[in-house]
């Protein structure tokens, strides 16, 4: 069979010419005069990836909402040094190859200044890795993930985070629950990656020194698969779990809750704060969580005299519509409030460069609603480093206790004690708005 | 359509040959030279990309369209490539290029395994076991540690030599490698689809029985044609991990799968000639369907689901318009 | 000894669910000759309006039926709009189903596309209708539950009903003849083209039921991108294929073999293996019997 391949290979160069020509002559970026990617005269450009759709963004996909609230607000007021904050959002689904395609999107066709508020810990490392975020001089701010390993400067020079290590956590909880239910059974359900890694170390013996009778990991994004969550459960009640943590995403947390019940399953429940507000998402599970213990570094969304919940409250009604008040929203604003604060102190020109030094050089003092200090510095990477126990009150908000004060802990991610913090936040700035 | 192609030859009696081919070749692959310089390191990424999809379709239309033997599975065989490339170089420290060949070798054999077991079965049943295999293989990585779980392990293809100068982005240098090896494998993979396999295949494809009188040994043919098609599969895998730097089981979702499948109808299954067609609309899309929407409506909700829409459509009517390929539909009409 | 129990009882329900999708992917392969992907999309929009129903009237036992109504409407319309004019032009080659395949991938994909403009972020809320806790059994709770009774009895009722259907009406009859010999039954006086649509519209109140049903066993709340759904179709046609594509008992065969396995596996094991599970199940049955447990080589079942 001789076919016309001459014709057939001229249409192939045709359209591989053609193809070539319109990728060439397609609209690139307008190039306006900018002495640094993604700020101009009027603007800077930020960008966001994390999951907005699928299994894992339940909760985490209204931080972009809260943020973009913020940020309106201060454009209304001035902007920073004159220029309007934009944010671009990016879904990735809670999957790390589809972050690093967002954030070489982010940086090569968006352009953006600086990533902040990314989210998840399998992803930031895979970013960090492949992206070369360090080598390239792009900073990835105010990390949404505890995970320790990002203290490590050499590894992670231009990335910096804002929860509290895991390992922070884990201890915290470690002690709290040998304080409180001594002589119990207490189990542990965490994520199989580095997440719930953290997390052991900060169980283990050096660390929290706990001892778990019963423990599942569990395969990330599988909490959504159909039998996953009872057959963790299956095990737990074999075990005989009195006190049940579980240190997972916000979405894991919703269904092993879910499965409990069907199962009848009433432990004690300890939830890691990265996924403990689920009445947020699904308020039918709201009844189900009242008196479960869990963490936070903000105070709390109903705290009736807290400055900071009331002035992004009022933030929240008036530009972002819609959407209720609650933790995501809360620390959605912080971070950004965080952010506007490091671009202000960068200076009239910012640069990616004066970005990151002004952090380092004064991160430590930019006034924000959490209750623990913020640790940045020429050394360290690690935002907060603290948290206050609390339970789940008949509206599914957490709160310390009827009076709203709060017994705050800090430790570090050594193997240093867990003690009381002396903190005392400074006031917040007029108006909710850097001076 | 064949006796129509007879006739077409007696009319344009043309000599082409191998010689005409490979500069042709050539000609391509100065054009993509000259392109990698024009275009910003954006372009240069999508280009890269453009590549991997080249030699990944390209796969699927040796299997598919000449042998025959349908996959909806090419991305568990594009992640053997991935995670061989990636280990051998993260364990046994060996140069770029013996990764790419490593995991050409390791996904052969894979594939001559798949294709021994697969060899019997036929339509739906073949169907429905690369379907399972694109599901269940990429999530073996959280199982053992040494494959990096969820976040994966990198696979560095390097940065440019420094001699090429400070606005040499890794990006092109992406772009050259992945170019590089799509025009190699290309090459390589047109001589043989002309040569007595590629007959071979056909002629298993056409009519099992009246091949297998004629002396050929279908299930042979048909096991060599998973080995050859996993094989350049997993060349693909291997530029796919040096283009992100990263090797992960989000890399190799159901969704790559389909998104390959659908390429290669895009471009015609049956011919490898159009397979930049189905390369170039995957990553395009997107492209012009995000521009698209921005013009015309502010909804970020129809800028997200745009580029999905398109492609589904697109899919739809080439089936059911062109369903040998948009390049055989254009000679068929300019035939008649 | 509970935990087997429990697994077994999860492995069962989950299974019956893809048992439902399986005979959805049968039904149609049975009639027209065509793998139809798109029967995943369908379960999802069937869902959906499930869940508006129960929303407006507050009633599981409305919307069910309803959304299985919605499901056969929607099935039967795609039958009569998209692949009759696709079989016109691919015609009758035996090999060729690739292309059928990769259409009805297309129109998954857009069907999914319509569900993410219509519904966005929103989702549908499936709450269980019966008491999903477990009975309590010597002290302690066991994994089976009135909701899944009702699931059990759902698939049951179905499974029954649809072999009466095949083997005793008929419509059965026609059904089978249709989809075994077109041209003579055509000859013999059957409206082939509508029996055919039949095949379609009972393929996809089967779907709708098995997306209701994996929605209430599962999160509660149906959701555009929902994982759950992905995981039915993928595993609904595993299943269909395991128990031999031809065969309505080999698809129930298959879905409570695939879920049991699943399930064991998934318990004793670990969950990151239970995807990889399948297809080893699958290659195992394949390698045994290349049709499938209750296929046979060769010819049409009719």
């Amino acid at each position: 069979m001789i076919r016309t391949t001459r014709r057939k290979f001229l249409v192939a160069s045709a359209v591989m010419a053609a193809t070539a020509l319109s990728l060439s002559v397609m609209p690139a970026q307008a190039i306006s005069p900018r002495s640094e990617v993604g700020v101009t005269s009027t603007a800077i450009k930020l960008g966001i990836t994390l999951p907005m759709k699928g299994s894992a963004s339940f909760g985490y996909n209204q931080l972009p909402g809260a943020m973009k609230a913020y940020f309106d607000y201060v454009n209304a007021n001035g902007g920073v040094n004159g220029r309007k904050i934009s944010l671009v959002v990016k879904d990735d689904g809670y999957l790390p190859k589809q972050a690093i395609q967002n954030t070489q999107d982010l940086i090569a066709k968006d352009k953006v200044m600086a990533v902040i508020g990314a989210l998840g810990t399998a992803n930031n490392k895979a970013v960090a890795s492949a992206v070369n975020l360090g080598r390239r001089g792009i900073p990835s701010l105010f990390i949404n993930t505890g995970f320790s390993g990002f203290n490590d400067r050499k590894a992670f020079p231009t990335s910096s985070t804002i929860l509290p290590s895991y390992i922070m956590e884990a201890k915290m909880m470690g002690k709290y629950v040998k304080d409180t239910f001594p002589g119990k059974k207490v189990c542990l359900l965490y994520q199989d990656d580095d997440f719930g890694d953290d997390a052991l170390v900060g169980f283990d013996k050096a660390h929290g020194d706990l001892d778990f009778a019963v423990k599942v990991a569990y395969p990330s994004l599988s909490q959504g698969v159909a039998g996953v969550p009872d057959s963790w459960i299956t095990k737990f009640k074999a075990g005989g779990c009195e006190v049940q943590i579980v240190f997972g995403v916000a979405s894991a947390t919703l269904y092993t809750i879910l499965a409990a019940v069907k199962a009848q399953y009433a432990p004690k429940w300890i939830l890691g704060s990265v996924g403990a507000d689920i009445g947020s998402i699904n308020p039918a599970t709201v009844p189900y969580i009242i008196g479960a213990t869990s963490m936070s570094f903000l105070p709390s969304v109903v705290d009736p005299k807290d400055e900071y919940v009331t002035q992004f409250k009022e933030i929240n009604t008036k530009y972002n519509v819609g959407a209720k008040f609650n933790s995501w929203a809360l620390i959605g604003m912080n971070t950004a409030f965080i952010a506007v604060q490091a671009l202000k102190a960068a200076g009239k020109n910012p640069t990616r460069k004066s970005l990151l030094a002004a952090i380092d050089a004064s991160g430590s003092k930019f006034p924000n609603a959490a209750l623990v200090p913020l640790n940045y510095s020429q050394t360290s990477n690690v935002g907060l480093n603290g948290y206050w126990f609390g339970t789940f009150n008949k509206t599914g908000d957490l709160v310390p206790n009827d009076t709203f004060s709060y017994t705050v802990y800090t430790t570090d991610s050594g193997t240093g004690p867990v003690d009381k913090s002396s903190y005392s936040r400074p006031a917040m700035p007029a108006k909710g708005l850097p001076n | 359509m064949e006796l129509s192609d007879r006739k077409a030859v007696v009319v344009h009696k043309l000599h082409v040959t191998n010689k005409h081919r490979f500069l042709g070749f050539v000609l391509i692959g100065l054009a993509v030279y000259i392109l990698s310089n024009t275009v910003d390191e954006w372009k240069a990424f999508q280009g890269a990309t453009i590549a991997v999809y080249v030699v990944a379709i390209a796969s699927i239309i040796l299997l598919t369209g000449y042998s025959g033997q349908i996959s909806l599975g090419h991305g568990a065989l594009l992640a053997v490539g991935a995670y061989t490339a990636a280990l051998t170089q993260i364990y046994l420290n060996l140069p770029v290029w013996i990764c790419f060949v490593a995991a050409v070798l390791v996904t052969s054999l894979f594939g001559a395994l798949l294709g021994s077991a697969a060899a019997r079965l036929s339509g739906p049943y073949l169907a429905g076991t690369t379907l399972a295999l694109a599901v269940g293989l990429p999530s073996i990585a959280n199982q053992f540690s040494f494959l990096g779980g969820e976040q994966g392990i990198s696979f560095d293809a390097g940065w440019p030599p420094l001699s090429f100068g400070e606005a040499f982005t890794q990006y092109k240098w992406f772009f050259w490698i992945t170019s590089l090896a799509a025009l190699i494998m290309l090459w390589w993979i047109q001589n043989l689809l002309r040569s007595r396999y590629g007959r071979m295949w056909r002629a298993v494809k056409t009519n099992e029985v009246a091949a297998e009188l004629a002396g050929i040994r279908v299930a042979r043919s048909k096991v060599l044609a998973f080995t050859v098609s996993a094989g350049i599969a997993g060349m693909a895998g291997a530029l796919l991990a040096a283009t992100i730097n990263n090797v992960s089981p989000s890399a190799f979702p159901l969704a790559l799968s389909f998104s390959l499948a659908t390429g290669a109808v895009l471009s015609g299954v049956n011919t490898l000639g159009g397979v930049m067609i189905g390369a170039v609309a995957l990553v395009a899309i997107p492209e012009i369907a995000s521009l698209v929407a921005d013009r015309w409506s502010g909804s970020e909700s129809v800028a997200s689901l745009l580029p999905d829409f398109i492609v589904s459509a697109l899919l739809i009517l080439t089936v059911f318009l062109a369903p040998k390929g948009p390049i055989e539909k254009l000679r068929s009409r300019h035939v008649k | 000894m509970f935990e087997l129990i429990n697994t077994l009882l999860i492995g069962i329900t989950a299974g019956s669910i893809y048992s439902l999708m399986a005979i959805s992917i049968v039904l149609v392969w049975r009639s027209t000759r065509v793998v139809n992907f798109a029967a995943g999309g369908l379960a999802l929009a069937s869902s959906f309006v499930g869940a508006a129903i129960l929303e407006k009237t507050g009633s599981f036992w409305i919307a069910l039926p309803l959304a299985m109504v919605a499901g056969a409407v929607f099935s039967s319309f795609i039958e009569y709009f998209f692949l009759r004019p696709l079989l016109k032009r691919s015609g009758d080659q035996g090999a060729e189903i690739f292309l059928p395949i990769i259409a009805t991938l297309g129109l998954l994909g857009i069907i999914k596309t319509i569900l993410n403009y219509i519904y966005g972020d929103r989702i549908g809320a499936l709450p269980p209708p019966l008491s999903d806790k477990g009975f309590v059994v010597s002290g302690e709770s066991i994994a089976l539950s009135p909701m899944r009774l009702l699931i059990l009895g759902i698939v049951l009722l179905l499974m029954i009903s649809l072999t009466l259907i095949f083997q005793r009406t008929n419509l059965g009859l026609s059904l089978r003849a249709a989809s075994f010999a077109p041209e003579i039954s055509r000859l013999a006086g059957i409206r082939v083209d509508f029996v055919r649509t039949i095949g379609w519209a009972i393929s996809g109140a089967a779907g709708a039921t098995a997306g209701i049903l994996q929605t209430t066993n599962g999160s509660g709340s149906v959701s555009p991108e929902s994982f759950e759904f992905s995981l039915l179709l993928v595993f609904g046609f595993v299943a269909a294929v395991i128990g031999g594509i031809e065969s309505l008992v080999g698809a129930v065969l298959g879905g409570l073999t695939l879920g049991i396995i699943l399930a064991i596996i998934l318990m004793y094991v670990g969950g990151s293996l239970v995807f990889i599970a399948a297809f080893l199940i699958l290659i195992l049955v394949l390698l045994l019997r290349p049709h499938g447990i209750i296929g046979s080589k060769g010819g049409r079942r009719a």
